[in-house]
């Protein structure tokens, strides 16, 4: 067993650190309103073309794609230190992560061309066409219908809590084109056709974070299809074991932890009680880190993680929480006012355990796949 | 990075495994609250298991990664100190090791071969005899025992004290890993057997959500633990001992809970683990004592 980075990682971990103490301005953190708003997305334009230019935008990408087929430990190093200092990147994580590389699987020719230099340029956004009214972690449900219509499908429905949908110029949507889970179909959907409509809900997380989506007659030609009819779930399911072990947030709550703790120790307010709170945060972040890693060590080593993911998810979960009760117990200021790191942290973590997968999914597939407990009837 | 055993320790953990396949299960009349085999430790000595971890390519980790295993056992050894403190103590102490914390009865003190003594702000080490020990019935699945009269010791010097805390905090959060695991394979097995409204109980989202939350604990101090043995910092091993016994209140609730009345005899062996957790929870100060040394330790 090795808990150490080798002198690659270093080094590279540092090169990400030196890019962002050059490249992210001084008042960066008050420039996020929002992982959605407009100014963060405006903002990760030029923050993504400079990473692009560096070679830090999509470095374990091909290198027909513009990477240069960095192992899984430098991904997660990159998207630590991104996470960690905020996310300059925005939504377009999602494109490095896994839309990308979906993309390179999946794709026609066309489609690749089309969409994936401007990924890996850092000039785009997408959303995620996902959830809907009815269907939420039960995503098979999905109503959206895409009926085919010669060579253009009609697209009718509606998509909710869509994250940075106002600013996004594509949709990775899914549709119903048949009945059950082999029924839905991917679109790669520009957000300006004709019959889209996008409104923003206000939030909780942030500015511009989550939207409805109205489909009215939308026309989308067959040709926007990703993979084959009825293909999607077995897309999606590849997609997200891409990024299963999810946002590497323990990384954010570990740092805003040590902020508040020094919030804390300037104001002579780190009593007793408080190091307590801080030290269980301290110690669920940190599990969580050894978690994350172990996934990336197997991924490196080319095993696919199983339950394991979802125990990291969890884990997550936890940490966040832990965090985000320790600064509004002991740092009531900073929902009021002051540090804006520290107040998107806590407006972001209430996402952690609902975003990409309820922990109680994450829960019933620990049980089920990794403890080998009999499932619930249904 | 990498969270794969070396060929070494593979080879020293595969030993264990072999060693260990006798003691798996509990004698079929056993109903007592303690349960030590001397044939087991004799094979423990006399395969060198105790000091295998000496060796610079097994080390630490492999150490807590026996410890761990060992504690998974319906049968407890004295191993975590002798595997894991011994090797930092200068001079030659014999084991059993165990600890007299604020004068309180320890596990493992009526046995013991040396003594470590943790005396408010002094921690001293001195060979344990008859006459200076005995035995006491607990409910703890320890053999406990305690000081006749207050015990004369060399104290440690400050560096050497620290360095024994240290080390204690690794040793108790690879043993609490170890109990942990094997109290919930325990559980698992009678969840996923025993029915009620006519099917497992093991298939109640209720029960399934908090198993799987005390599996993520579980998961976690035993990482920290191996991190902590591995890295040899005295931050990484406070907060392996705080999430250990932090995890183990939790835990050890849960675990009762779900075997309801099965889980309150003495048939049943969960509490040969959750009743040593229990024994774990109160040492080293406690959860408060190890959340002041991450405090002290782990924020800049």
């Amino acid at each position: 067993m090795e808990f150490s980075w080798n002198q690659q990682q270093t080094e590279f971990r540092a090169t990400v650190r030196d890019f962002l103490a050059q490249n992210l301005p001084d008042n960066w953190e008050s420039i996020a309103h929002g992982p959605g708003s407009a100014s963060q997305s405006e903002f990760s334009k030029q923050f993504c073309a400079r990473l692009a230019d560096a070679g830090l935008l999509v470095p374990h990408w091909p290198r027909q794609w513009g990477g240069r087929e960095a192992d899984a430990w430098s991904s997660f190093i990159l998207a630590e230190e991104m996470w960690a200092a905020g996310e300059p990147r925005g939504g377009q994580y999602m494109n490095v992560n896994w839309i990308g590389p979906t993309l390179m699987r999946f794709g026609t020719e066309a489609q690749q061309q089309r969409y994936i230099p401007p990924m890996a340029q850092g000039e785009t956004i997408w959303c995620q066409g996902f959830s809907e009214p009815e269907a939420g972690s039960d995503l098979a449900s999905l109503r959206t219908k895409a009926e085919k219509q010669g060579d253009h499908y009609c697209i009718n429905g509606q998509k909710i809590w869509t994250s940075y949908a106002g600013e996004a110029e594509t949709c990775f949507l899914l549709a119903r084109t048949g009945s059950g889970k082999k029924g839905i179909s991917i679109f790669l959907l520009p957000m300006d056709t004709p019959g889209i409509i996008v409104v923003e809900i206000p939030s909780l997380i942030g500015e511009g974070d989550i939207h409805e989506v109205f489909f009215e007659n939308v026309m989308v030609p067959a040709t926007a299809m990703l993979g084959e009819e009825g293909q999607a779930w077995d897309i999606v399911r590849t997609a997200l074991s891409l990024e299963r072990v999810g946002i590497p947030r323990f990384a954010l709550a570990s740092r805003m932890l040590q902020r508040a703790v020094d919030f804390l120790k300037q104001r002579d307010r780190f009593h007793s009680g408080a190091a307590e709170q801080a030290a269980r945060a301290k110690a669920a972040c940190e599990a969580t880190r050894l978690f994350s890693y172990e996934i990336i060590d197997q991924r490196q080593k080319g095993i696919t993680a199983g339950a394991e993911a979802s125990v990291a998810r969890v884990a997550t979960v936890n940490c966040e929480r832990l965090v985000a009760e320790f600064v509004v117990e002991h740092l009531p200021e900073t929902l009021a006012s002051g540090d804006p790191l520290l107040l998107a942290h806590h407006q972001r973590g209430i996402v952690a355990g609902i975003a990409s997968g309820a922990a109680e999914i994450q829960l019933n597939l620990i049980a089920t796949q990794l403890l080998q407990l009999p499932r619930e009837p249904r | 990075m990498d969270f794969a055993l070396n060929s070494d320790q593979i080879t020293l953990s595969s030993a264990l495994d072999k060693l260990v396949s006798r003691y798996l299960s509990p004698p079929t009349d056993f109903r007592g609250f303690c349960l030590t085999s001397d044939t087991l430790e004799q094979e423990l000595e006399q395969g060198g298991f105790f000091e295998a971890a000496q060796i610079p390519e097994l080390g630490p980790v492999a150490a807590a990664a026996m410890v761990e295993r060992l504690a998974r056992l319906p049968y407890t050894v004295e191993a975590a100190l002798s595997m894991l403190l011994s090797a930092q103590l200068e001079g030659d102490w014999p084991r059993p090791f165990a600890v007299i914390e604020h004068g309180r009865p320890g596990r493992f003190v009526a046995q013991a071969g040396t003594l470590i003594i943790l005396d408010g702000n002094q921690v001293g080490i001195t060979r344990a005899s008859p006459d200076l020990v005995e035995s006491m019935d607990s409910l703890y699945g320890y053999p406990m025992g305690r000081l006749k009269s207050s015990a004369v010791y060399t104290p440690l010097s400050a560096a050497d004290a620290a360095n024994v805390h240290k080390w204690l905090r690794v040793a108790l959060a690879a043993e609490a890993a170890g109990l942990l695991q094997a109290a919930l394979d325990t559980v698992i097995e009678h969840l996923s057997v025993r029915k009620q409204f006519g099917r497992p109980l093991g298939s109640f989202q209720a029960v399934q959500h908090r198993m799987a939350e005390s599996t993520v604990l579980a998961r976690g101090v035993r990482l920290l633990a191996l991190k902590a043995a591995w890295s040899e910092d005295a931050g990484d091993a406070a907060l392996a001992a705080l999430h250990a016994q932090e995890s183990a209140t939790r835990v050890v609730y849960d675990l009762h809970q779900f075997m309801g009345a099965m889980g309150m005899t003495l048939e049943f062996p969960l509490h040969l683990w959750s009743y040593r957790l229990k024994a774990l929870l109160s040492e080293l100060d406690g959860r408060a004592g190890q959340a002041k040394a991450v405090a002290a330790l782990c924020f800049n």
